[in-house]
């Protein structure tokens, strides 16, 4: 029996980022660059910054990396590059280059387990066109990886949380539910095909997703990861100066996620989502309550959130569903700025 | 009394068996849930409150110990019992689960009436749905500095009252009282520990400029401030 890496994260199937408000508060004192050169910085909350190199080529820069969150090595590290690199695509932008940031114990648990997550984490990336040259280990319990991530764009085709227009579409490319049905396996709720089905999503790149976005014009999107998909959609607002209306009944929810919710499988990273966006959201009466929970459920390697033309909406939607995202679906709208950014229905 | 003891048990699980504990307990029994970690504790009375259900917590050596009570949602029906819709999705339980409670807030005790005692000094109050409206940061007209000390002595004793107002909604200058250097903070924050709706007109706070220095409170526009002023069975305007 191979080693399970689940058992060196003792959080469950809590979510590992810092509370959203308060790592606004950490990070409201950092100086600012004035480059004029950099194109997108932390300021909109966006997935990656951005560099323009010359007129018609801009780097595009990220990392993310994070605890196990399955217990094979080998997928670990195939969703932990999944997820960093879908901070490039998300931004419309072609991953590139990638060094692996590892921390690993050197003692407490088997050493054959540290190339396995490499080696997910080297054939994701050789599925994206990614070369990974080179990284940094650090020994650590619980084991973390992920990688920081070099991705090109045209500066004039930039994608980011600022560019959704009142009168676009929201289209979601990926069904959400990956924190409630981890906590839940973690748990021994979860069925082995919900737990399989959310893998899949993990797994898949948002290579598609991003070219589709460049086919048609968008301007604006964002990943969908640990803020959930109400954290993110109100980032996307604020920085897009809107108001987003999300139709909780529209959004594709992977197997088990309405049970589970309804069970009260609710992971703690949705209460604390909850809370970070709930001041600035309006939840119609009417919406479910599971809804609403898992309208704030953490997601890991998330799809993306689209920021499309109404009319441009239907022709996406086939591609996407043609391209091997058949749960892609418009799951809301963006409105003229009102008293709230964020109105959950 | 049915007891949910979650120690040693890791999110979400104590927040799964206390949805399981409700949905067995018998009509009109309490739920009391054992609570070790403060993550925990802060779910379970996040989603008690969203779901409206009334408890109270005690603390208890290195536990929490809450006890849920009852429904908010009793003063809206006349039946001696009522249903609180929670739709439950598990397989293996297809159908609706009750929450049944009695609209009489009246426990009959049985068994150690000690260990009852928590629930029958719950007043028939307990039921009512009390909203305060705020709408200045000054108590009464006439005096303004004797306006504001009025205003920071009705908060002092707002957080006695007992059973908790269900809601507070500041509009117009009462905002102001929930900033960051407001000399009654505290007592609003203790009030958002007790359960109690802590709401901000949100056109009042643009108006004035202060998103940035309110610690406290949901931001609230004018259909939610009307909504709560409706379903209120009584309203304080000091």
């Amino acid at each position: 029996m191979a080693f399970d890496l689940l058992t060196t994260v003792e959080t469950g199937g809590c979510s590992s980022k810092i509370p959203p408000r308060l790592l606004e508060e950490l990070l409201s004192g950092l100086p600012l660059s004035a480059d004029p050169k950099i194109l997108v910085d932390i300021t909109t909350h966006d997935d990656a910054g951005v560099y323009k190199i010359s007129d018609d080529l801009a780097l595009v820069l990220t990392t993310d990396f994070f605890p196990p969150l399955v217990s094979d090595g080998y997928e670990f590290g195939q969703i932990a590059a999944t997820n960093s690199i879908s901070d490039v695509y998300a931004m419309g932008g072609t991953p590139l280059l990638a060094m692996n940031i590892m921390m690993f114990p050197s003692t407490r648990i088997p050493l054959e387990v540290y190339p396995e997550i490499l080696r997910g984490g080297y054939d994701k990336a050789k599925e994206a066109g990614v070369s990974i040259i080179g990284g940094h280990s650090i020994d650590d319990y619980p084991p973390k990886y992920g990688l920081a991530v070099i991705g090109t764009v045209h500066p004039e085709k930039i994608i980011t949380n600022t560019g959704a227009k009142a009168g676009d579409v929201l289209i979601l490319t990926k069904p959400i539910g990956t924190g409630i049905i981890l906590a839940a396996h973690r748990l021994g709720l979860a069925s082995s095909q919900q737990l399989e089905e959310v893998k899949t999503h993990m797994k898949r790149l948002n290579n598609d997703g991003a070219r589709l976005m460049q086919k048609y014009g968008v301007t604006g999107a964002t990943d969908i990861t640990g803020f959930g998909l109400a954290g993110h959609a109100l980032k996307m607002a604020r920085g897009s100066g809107v108001t987003i209306r999300l139709d909780m009944k529209r959004v594709p929810l992977a197997e088990g996620t309405y049970d589970l919710a309804g069970m009260a499988c609710i992971p703690g990273a949705a209460f604390r989502n909850l809370e970070y966006v709930e001041r600035e959201a309006r939840f119609d009466e009417t919406l479910d309550y599971n809804l609403k929970m898992i309208a704030h459920d953490a997601q890991t390697s998330g799809g993306l959130l689209i920021s499309v033309a109404e009319a441009k909406a239907d022709r996406l939607l086939a591609d996407l569903h043609a391209a091997r995202h058949p749960e892609a679906a418009v799951i809301g709208t963006v409105e003229p700025k009102q008293d709230f950014s964020l109105i959950i229905g | 009394m049915k007891i949910v003891d979650t120690r040693g048990l890791v999110c979400p699980a104590p927040l799964i068996k206390t949805r399981q504990g409700l949905t067995e307990a018998g009509a009109d029994e309490p739920v009391q849930i054992i609570i070790d970690n403060p993550t925990s504790l802060s779910n379970v009375k996040r989603y008690l409150t969203d779901n409206k259900l009334r408890f109270s917590v005690a603390e208890e050596g290195a536990v929490n110990i809450v006890t849920v009570t009852g429904s908010d949602e009793v003063k809206v029906k006349a039946e001696n019992e009522v249903e609180v819709k929670a739709e439950n999705g598990a397989e293996e339980n297809e159908a609706k689960v009750k929450i049944k409670v009695k609209a009489e807030n009246k426990y009959e005790l049985k068994g150690n009436p000690e260990e009852w005692c928590s629930l029958s000094q719950i007043p028939e109050q307990t039921r009512r749905n009390t909203v305060i409206a705020i709408t200045s940061d000054r108590m009464g007209s006439g005096d303004d500095e004797l306006g504001t000390k009025l205003m920071i002595s009705f908060f002092r004793t707002l957080v006695l009252l007992e059973p908790p107002p269900a809601s507070v909604v500041f509009y117009n200058t009462g905002v102001k009282l929930a900033l960051d250097d407001s000399p009654v903070l505290d007592h609003i924050t203790e009030l958002k520990e007790k359960g109690t709706g802590i709401y901000l007109c949100t056109t009042c706070i643009n108006h004035f400029g202060i998103k940035d220095r309110l610690p406290v409170g949901s931001f609230s526009d004018m259909y939610q401030i009307l909504n709560l002023l409706k379903d209120a069975d009584h309203i304080i305007r000091p």
